[in-house]
């Protein structure tokens, strides 16, 4: 991936999510990993799997769009690079 | 190819065929369904109605008002959940059932559990295919709004402890349901420095914990001191703990299963899965029981943090419903086009994107389509 994943902690501070409310919505969505885990992927400590990484883009890309935006975290399967936050 | 083509351009949002609402009076429950109950959607019904039921939920009243089809695997959700509910001094009841519902209710004996009341008349002179005609509601309410908004409250659930012991019971349930082989599940906490059952399946396998505080040894113990799984494959080949092992096996328990509960890095209990028969469990139960038990870990943790106890509960819930519905969706995209589970969900979240909706609504739709071919399949025949 070109963005580095502190694209996600920015991204989750700046739609105002809470880590564990988070960790509902990528659970919600399928996510196997703990919220502990999750937390450990925003701040780097830990590296997802793609797929894991997309859920939690999913996850925050929903909300984005729940506050009336589009989905401005790319996805690590996305052709399309318009999409990639700027 | 074709075939996927035709769920692709019926993400329209009035495909969803199901949807499900929760709602709480007092201490009755009540469960709207929307659209139709089948193979597909009856699991997600089940685990709703079972997870009520384990909750503590006694009085629960299934709301047919827009229930426009309902086959065998719908009945079958129903007709144990009665029972069950009977033998533990409960009830289950069927409200507003329309004429079609109430006809499929009456052949199979089940007419008695319809709500004796007037029924709204509409419900009585429109149609399934008429009320189709609003299921651009059931957008919205297919899978639960995450707003906290509008939570509803749950009275039926007490606060503090009791609120997480709830969550705690759902999440024993699931893993009762979900993990092939399991006899029983409980969870088991330290609380007072003490380990309890706060969440047994049943009487025998309360028993079992009991069993291993009072021998003051088990898997269970070694589980939640230790901090790593304990898994006794044969009981009757275990040497380990021999004041307990007699116990269990007396009760008809052949292996066991415990993952630690760990919480800020410490284990503070188990969740436990016994069977009745040797050499149960294998590598994907094993995934399966960690995964509860970090569900349950999660519960712990959120408790002491941001949340309040009973929205984690009520998010959990909801959480699971959808998860269910998104797993199914991706089941039926993989069978459509023979392609992994990762490929099938990047689909799903493709087709999200492009559309404007959100991953688990794309999901709702997929099912609904696939009802729809198949009950215009069965007219068809």
């Amino acid at each position: 991936m070109t963005e580095p994943r502190s694209t996600l902690e920015r991204a989750r501070i700046e739609v105002g999510l809470s880590h564990s409310e988070l960790w509902f919505r990528y659970f919600e969505l399928g996510g196997m990993s703990t919220a502990l885990e999750v937390e450990a992927y925003l701040y780097d400590a830990l590296t997802p799997t793609d797929h894991d990484r997309d859920m939690v883009a999913t996850a925050l890309n929903e909300r984005f769009a729940e506050l009336g935006g589009d989905h401005p975290i790319a996805y690590t399967d996305d052709g399309d690079l318009d999409s990639i936050a700027r | 190819m074709a075939e996927y083509r035709a769920v692709d351009e019926s993400l329209g949002v009035s495909d969803i065929a199901f949807g499900l609402t929760t709602l709480y009076s007092g201490s009755q429950v009540v469960v709207e369904l929307r659209g139709e109950v089948d193979v597909l959607t009856a699991a997600t019904f089940s685990c709703v109605l079972d997870a009520l039921f384990e909750a503590g939920g006694r009085d629960i009243v299934v709301d047919a008002a827009e229930l426009e089809f309902i086959d065998a695997s719908g009945l079958g959700v129903i007709g144990p959940m009665s029972s069950r509910l009977r033998d533990s001094g409960g009830v289950l009841t069927i409200r507003s059932p329309s004429p079609m519902v109430r006809k499929v209710l009456n052949v199979t004996e089940m007419g008695d559990l319809i709500e004796h009341r007037t029924t709204d008349p509409t419900s009585a002179v429109l149609g399934p295919e008429q009320r189709s005609g609003d299921a651009s509601a059931l957008v919205t309410d297919a899978i639960p709004e995450t707003d906290a908004s509008d939570a509803v409250p749950l009275p039926a659930f007490p606060a503090g402890n009791d609120v997480i012991d709830a969550a705690l019971r759902l999440v024993t349930s699931l893993a009762r349901a979900t993990i092939g082989g399991a006899d029983g599940v409980s969870v088991s906490l330290t609380r007072h420095g003490q380990l309890t059952t706060v969440a047994a399946s049943d009487e025998t396998i309360a028993q079992m914990d009991r069993d291993q505080y009072a021998t003051g040894e088990g898997p269970c113990l070694s589980a939640a001191a230790e901090g790593h799984w304990f898994h006794v494959e044969s009981l009757a080949d275990e040497s380990r703990w021999p004041q307990f092992v007699p116990r269990a096996i007396k009760d008809g328990i052949a292996s066991i299963l415990s993952t630690p509960l760990i919480v800020s890095s410490r284990p503070v209990g188990a969740l436990n899965i016994y069977s009745n028969t040797d050499h149960a469990f294998g590598p994907l139960d094993q995934e399966l029981a960690a995964l509860f038990a970090s569900e349950a870990s999660s519960i712990l943790a959120e408790a002491r943090t941001d949340m309040t106890t009973d929205e984690v509960a009520q998010r959990l819930r909801e959480a699971l419903t959808t998860r269910k519905v998104i797993a199914n969706a991706q089941g039926v995209i993989m069978g459509q086009q023979g392609i992994s589970a990762d490929a099938a969900y990047a689909n799903l979240r493709q087709t999200a994107k492009r559309t404007g909706v959100n991953v688990s609504e794309a999901a709702a739709a997929v099912l609904g389509s696939v009802l729809r071919s198949d009950l215009i399949g069965q007219v068809r025949r």
